[in-house]
């Protein structure tokens, strides 16, 4: 049982040493108030110095708070990353905290800044105490796990971290935010990125189960909430009483039918509507597949398809549940409902691959990451839990992502391979999990991963699920390798890189915006026109995608300033319900719900979206682009294409992205009007 | 409210008679609140900064010495620049080139060469009669295994003794660095080959401790003496009184120094060494500020800012009321004593901050500047390279802050 951890800080006692720390403090503040501007940093060491004392100290963060009107005055933040509240991310708090020193002293200082503009303690003139608010809402939603105090999970935490001073911050914070609010927003945050229908789902139900012991979370009075909480932990008339899988497997054994029936069909509809399973409907499966297999058409809710597909291979389906749903994977029901309404099993080649994982040899090596991934020692083998991941990839394409790792072109890999080569995929998933190995022949050599120095990401953030715990580093390194090789080329190394590695379903045809000799922008016109000629169904002759496209994105802060590069796929461009046409893609990192500036915010519900696409309205979609394969025999018109479709989304990348590189002017053009 | 400049110029237009040579918070800070305009000389990466907060400045890069380099004289005089201040070792000599254009007196530059080649300054101070100990320009391995044995020769060593150390270090560094200890073949080894030319020299016995005189008209208008309680690691300000015994000897022998360098105007920071007979000899002598944040000190000590005091010092134009407004009586004037100790981790690996509670409590603690390591590796150093941290400390009794430097020095603070 969870409980947030109680002090009154009103009646605490403070501890003696705190009121000679404050005195020093309160000396040093106004030895940087009063400094010129630019000799505040030499005052700025001195008070993170005390703050760090002061915050390890029972009764620190009051005495802070009490201060923290006057920190951005007096220049607490100038010169450094939190000097402009309007700037702040509240993504990063976390890792910021977590890092601890003066990184979490900082960030303390900060939040605790945003305490004072939120509750109009004082005022700066850029951030109103409605943003601050949403602010402190959007930060405690996030790190609910940090208010919660020290948990016995490994996180990722520096040396000095100081868990009871990060759990007092939010206990701070929560008595200054209306908590049903608060409960609210982590609400909508679990049910977004439930829409999207991720694989791996540790992280959102350890949100769950956080909320839902949150002072003034009631889930039995908030029917959002306690849809997910029922969800993971018992959606039935029986399940939500008989926790316990051992229990509810003698429950289940007393049942008369009808009862049966309820529960076979709460279960589904749980199922259905969040994307997550409990423990109990794992305990259910498992009876049926004993009892009679084709009642799991209504305990999965499947579709007339997937019924179709249970009907003709209702062996393997029963051998599947057998050996991959056990209440530590119960979550597979969902993949497993999934991949029968894909038709996958009656492809040889999946029922073959999936049996052969069943009794395939693994690696000790892989064996011991594969059983990690268990939230507790169970029983359940490495094998099963290979099998019970691999039904999940199969069934959710679009669930797979990268976790904390920079391998955004390894999940897309498998997310593309299963879409469209489940069977390939399958064979990569043996050989890595048997002989430690990924062979891909490039440009006519063949290339080994176990022959290879480590990718990108050589230690792995294990939140990932086990599919991509076996496979990832392999594709990390094989990728890693064949851009090495292509480096000296005068193209974007991904021009050869990404048949290379994805295999014939992209395209041979290759766009760039960026010349990679002169780092600069070029022909950037041609390159939005050749886009809309080949996806924009109003000019490309009606080719449809047919494989999803691996495209090349720049990634842009909420103030449209460049981050970085980013691997996702272009799934299809389609009209929304309301007729606006728009660019369906794959995101890997898990977040589909993106802010890039200029008002460029990715959708992933609402808008057309299947499970786990994002969304962007065309031309913001092709104005974050720089680089996109093509069917060369697949061009519609070019002429055709709007000049001022091509003005629009030239000037959304120029005043976004684009100030960080030069624009060479289009060799065939005038300089472009009303642009230098 | 003071005002760094009487213009609304933009920073590199602006006005002063004040050129301050190096980016130096402080200095700047110091002339800011003493209402006194300036003009910094920095590297141009610091543009931006200066820019961004509207401080008067040129921009230069100090390490091109070349046919351009009148070019910053032309462009200070026509800002209506009269003198500069040297703040960092490597603007010594262009103190010294500036100032002897705008003070029309040539032998200015050459005596600022003095003080940025340690083998000349010895022989400047030798031929004026101040104690030195033997020196030689080496060249190479050899000439530094023959200096160690001449020198040992002349102590009447016989060969069984262990030999008495010889120090050698480059001519223009500032304080500790590049300076290395000789006592043995292997010693001399380990001295790469690309660090030669250096200074050997024999080693000096007695008390180190160093002098900060800020002199006018070729006067000494204060003079501070900093004890070293370990050269490199901790110090205070002012010295004990068994130190402060000798203040007459010193005084003598720094208008020895004064009056052999020929200094009108400026700071001197001189190293010196005392016997127990009231002995001084001459180690070096530096025209900037000084490390071991011995200004920092005087501050704590004295209450007066010691970059403003050098700036004073510098300019030709200075009133002797002017120093007696912020001067106060050495030592008695102070109001207690101030140390530091620099803190250098001593392994390889370091985890975390260890900070002693009974530290922190003891009544003579003010801050420290040490922070929990981020990551484990320690840099390698030469000399006594950077610290990671210095805890400063103040308090009345000369002889417990001795005892607390030693005994945190021992200490390790990364463990």
């Amino acid at each position: 049982m969870i409980r947030v951890p109680t002090d009154d800080l009103s009646t605490q006692q403070t501890t003696p040493g705190l009121d000679d720390l404050l005195r020093r403090f309160d000396h040093a503040l106004e030895e940087l108030q009063t400094a010129p501007g630019f000799a505040k940093p030499r005052y700025q060491t001195e008070i993170q110095q005390i703050a760090t004392d002061i915050l390890g100290m029972s009764g620190g963060i009051k005495a802070l708070d009490e201060r923290a009107p006057l920190f951005e005055e007096a220049g607490v933040f100038v010169g450094g990353p939190w000097e402009d509240t309007t700037r702040l991310s509240p993504p990063l708090v976390g890792g910021t905290l977590k890092a601890g020193g003066l990184s979490q002293t900082m960030e303390t200082l900060s939040d605790l800044r945003m305490v004072a503009l939120a509750t109009g303690r004082v005022t700066n003139g850029k951030t109103t105490t409605e943003e601050a608010m949403a602010y402190l809402e959007k930060i405690t939603s996030l790190n609910l796990a940090l208010l919660f105090g020290p948990s016995t999970e490994a996180e990722r935490t520096g040396p000095a971290f100081d868990a009871q001073a990060a759990s007092s911050l939010f206990r701070h914070i929560l008595r200054n935010v209306p908590v049903e609010r608060l409960v609210q927003r982590v609400v909508n945050e679990i049910e977004e990125i439930c829409v999207q229908r991720p694989i791996w789902t540790h992280q959102v139900r350890k949100m769950i189960r956080l909320v839902a012991h949150l002072p003034g979370a009631e889930p039995s009075d908030d029917p959002a909430l306690g849809r997910f909480v029922e969800a993971i932990t018992g959606p039935t008339k029986v399940s939500r009483t008989v926790r316990d899988p051992l229990d509810y497997r003698k429950a289940i054994k007393d049942m008369h039918s009808a009862q049966l029936a309820r529960e076979i069909e709460d279960f589904a509809a749980s199922l259905r509507a969040t994307g997550l399973a409990a423990e109990q409907h794992a305990v259910l499966a498992r009876h049926l597949v004993r009892t009679d297999v084709t009642r799991l058409a209504d305990a999965l809710g499947l579709d007339d398809r997937g019924r179709a597909e249970l009907e003709a291979n209702q062996d393997l389906t029963a051998e599947l549940v057998r050996v991959a749903i056990h209440p530590t994977t119960c979550q597979t029901l969902y993949g497993l409902a999934r991949i029968l309404e894909r038709g996958l099993l009656s492809r040889p080649a999946v029922a073959g691959g999936l049996r052969r994982l069943i009794d395939l040899s693994i690696r000790a090596d892989v064996r011991k990451v594969l059983l990690a991934t268990r939230d507790r020692d169970d029983g359940t083998t490495a094998n099963e839990v290979l099998v019970a991941g691999t039904i999940r990839v199969l069934g959710q394409p679009l669930g797979v992502g990268q976790g904390n790792n920079p391998t955004c072109q390894a999940a897309r890999g498998i997310s593309m391979w299963s879409q469209h080569r489940p069977g390939y995929l399958l064979e990569l998933i043996a050989r890595a999990a048997r002989d430690g190995v990924v062979e891909v022949a490039f440009e006519g050599d063949l290339m080994r991963s176990d022959e290879l120095g480590p990718g990108l990401a050589p230690h792995l953030d294990p939140e990932l699920d086990p599919v991509s715990l076996t496979l990832v580093p392999h594709l990390d390194s094989l990728y890693d390798e064949m851009m090495k090789r292509v480096a000296m080329r005068t193209d974007d190394g991904h021009r050869w890189v990404n048949p290379g590695l994805y295999g014939r379903i992209v395209p041979s045809g290759f766009s760039s915006a960026i010349d990679k000799v002169t780092a600069t922008v070029t022909n950037y016109r041609d390159f939005v026109r050749l886009f809309y000629a080949s996806h924009h169904p109003h000019y490309n002759d009606g080719h449809a995608l047919i494989y999803p496209n691996p495209v090349g994105l720049l990634i842009t802060t909420t103030q449209g300033v460049l981050l970085g590069f980013h691997a996702v796929s272009l799934q299809r461009v389609a009209p929304d319900p309301t007729g606006t046409l728009r660019a369906y893609f794959f995101n890997p990192n898990n977040e589909g719900r993106q802010d890039w500036g200029q008002k460029i915010r990715t959708s992933v519900t609402g808008h057309g979206e299947q499970e786990g696409e994002s969304s962007l309205p065309f031309h913001q979609f092709a104005s974050r682009l720089y680089a996109y394969h093509y069917d060369p025999y697949e061009v519609g018109d070019t002429y055709a294409v709007p000049e001022h479709s091509i003005e629009e989304v030239e000037r959304l990348a120029r005043e976004s992205w684009g100030r960080k590189y030069p624009w060479l002017p289009d060799p065939n053009a005038a300089a472009p009007p009303g642009l230098v | 409210m003071p005002q760094t400049t009487t213009t609304t110029d933009s920073p590199r237009t602006m006005h002063a008679r004040t050129a301050l040579l190096g980016w130096s918070l402080e200095a700047m800070e110091a002339c800011h609140k003493h209402g006194r305009p300036f003009i910094a000389v920095v590297p141009p990466e610091f543009g931006p900064y200066m820019e961004e907060h509207k401080l008067a400045y040129e921009p230069w890069d100090f390490s091109k010495l070349n046919e351009r380099s009148t070019e910053l004289y032309e462009r200070l005089e026509e800002r209506g620049v009269q003198f500069a201040v040297p703040l960092y070792e490597e603007t010594v000599e262009w103190s010294g080139a500036l100032n002897a254009r705008f003070q029309s007196n040539p032998r200015l530059f050459n005596r600022s060469l003095l003080f940025r080649d340690k083998a000349m300054m010895k022989r400047k101070a030798q031929i004026h009669g101040l104690k030195v100990g033997v020196f030689e320009e080496v060249e190479n391995k050899d000439d530094v295994r023959k200096f160690l044995k001449r020198v040992n020769a002349a102590l009447l060593k016989l060969d069984e003794e262990p030999s008495d150390p010889v120090h050698v270090k480059p001519f223009a560094a500032a304080g500790t660095v590049g300076h290395r200890v000789i006592r043995t073949e292997a010693d001399i080894d380990k001295i790469p080959d690309d660090q030669f030319p250096l200074l050997a020299e024999s080693n000096l016995a007695g008390q180190e401790f160093s002098c900060e005189a800020f002199v006018h008209g070729g006067k000494i208008k204060f003079l501070n003496i900093t004890e070293y309680v370990r050269l490199g690691h901790s110090n205070f300000i002012p010295a004990s009184p068994e130190l402060e015994e000798y203040r007459p000897k010193i005084v003598e022998a720094m208008e020895e120094l004064i009056e052999a360098f020929g200094v009108e105007n400026g700071f001197l920071h001189p190293e010196w060494f005392i016997s127990k007979n009231g002995n001084v000899k001459f180690g070096e002598v530096a025209a900037r500020v000084p490390g071991g944040h011995i200004f920092d000190l005087i501050e704590r000590a004295y209450g007066f800012s010691a970059y403003y005091a050098m700036v004073l010092a510098s300019d030709p134009d200075t009133e002797q009321a002017a120093f007696d407004e912020l001067f106060p009586q050495p030592v008695t004037g102070a109001e207690g004593h101030a140390g530091c100790l620099m803190i250098y981790p001593r392994k390889q690996k370091i985890e975390k901050l260890d900070m002693p509670d009974e530290l922190k409590n003891d009544d003579y603690f003010e801050r420290h500047t040490l922070f929990e390591p981020a990551a484990g590796k320690v840099a390698s150093r030469e000399g006594f390279g950077n610290h990671y941290g210095t805890v400063f400390l103040f308090g009345q009794d000369p002889e417990r802050m001795r005892t607390l430097l030693k005994r945190y020095e021992e200490h390790d603070f990364y463990v």
